[in-house]
């Protein structure tokens, strides 16, 4: 009995999360006009833009930016989408995620997530003129 | 605070689903309770912003075989289920050993939560799986949820941009 105790709080504690998570945050625009005469837009990838399709109403999205860091369990990563956009986000370990929005400095929203390579954390918003903006998180297959 | 008819009652009368009396009964509603009229805002612009109101799921064989298949699952299922009440002797030996081993086993998930690092990072076992949302800003709110379809939970910031 006491083994089966033993083992099972062993196996547990193996899963206690303590990996490092590789994270991809993107800062996406939604509009449902052609693509603007701005050369620092690109096309999202086709799989991010067909779920985000899925979703939403609009037609088109285009990549504003794209960044790719790591974050170890425990600590946090502040990182800049544009002039106006930040987002921090915090491992929390066991592949828990604290993130955390902030608009021309002022935090706008925080969220705790569980997340996984095959899933998308999507913070999104209204903007001008019926477009749209959207700050895609996902997890990089290690 | 809101129960979960009125909820239905605010979505339904969003959707245009209600009888003329129950519409004014939501009307009314939303006149004089500021938790009914945010949650009101808050499906109206879910269902402003999402791609499409309803999803057409077209079956892939009739409707009647499709239904008919359901019902042979369930049954197929509950007479398992009314197998496993009838199990021979041999097998409650086993619960009598798997009973006390399964408390055993809660006691010792019970002691690695409580031995939980305080300051959150290191965590020996994280069961909590809470997906909390907190909007700080007064001139915004937000809203979250998640689509099964697209693998993806959306957190939807409102500004209240006209």
């Amino acid at each position: 009995m006491a083994g089966a105790v033993v083992f099972c709080a062993s196996s547990f504690l193996a899963r206690s999360g303590t990996a490092d998570l590789n994270l991809q945050a993107q800062l996406v625009w939604g509009t449902n006009k052609e693509k603007p005469d701005d050369p620092k837009l690109k096309e999202v990838d086709r799989s991010v833009a067909e779920k985000l399709r899925k979703v939403f109403k609009w037609k088109n999205y285009f990549e504003v930016n794209r960044q790719q860091f790591t974050v170890p369990v425990g600590s946090s990563k502040r990182i800049k989408m544009s002039d106006d956009c930040e987002i921090e986000v915090q491992n929390l370990g066991n592949s828990s995620i604290e993130v955390k929005l902030y608009g021309k400095g002022k935090l706008a929203v925080r969220k705790t997530q569980k997340i996984s390579p095959s899933e998308l954390l999507v913070l999104a918003g209204d903007d001008k003129d019926d477009t749209a903006w959207f700050v895609v998180l996902s997890q990089l297959a290690k | 605070m809101i129960n979960h008819e009125t909820e239905l009652k605010l979505q339904a009368y969003l959707d245009g689903e209600l009888s003329p009396g129950e519409a004014k009964t939501v009307a009314d509603l939303l006149r004089r309770d500021a938790g009914a009229q945010a949650l009101y805002q808050e499906l109206r612009i879910a269902k402003s912003l999402l791609a499409e109101n309803e999803l057409d799921r077209k079956l892939p064989e009739s409707r009647e075989f499709y239904w008919s298949k359901i019902r042979r699952q369930i049954e197929r299922e509950e007479s398992t289920l009314a197998d496993g009440l009838t199990e021979p002797a041999a097998f409650r030996w086993w619960t009598r050993f798997l009973a006390p081993a399964g408390v055993l086993a809660g006691l010792a998930i019970l002691v690695a939560v409580t031995l939980r690092s305080p300051n959150g990072g290191g965590t020996i076992l994280a069961l909590d799986d809470s997906h909390e949302i907190e909007t700080p800003l007064e001139e915004t709110s937000s809203f979250s949820f998640r689509s099964e379809a697209a693998a993806m939970t959306v957190v939807w910031v409102d500004s209240h941009r006209e």
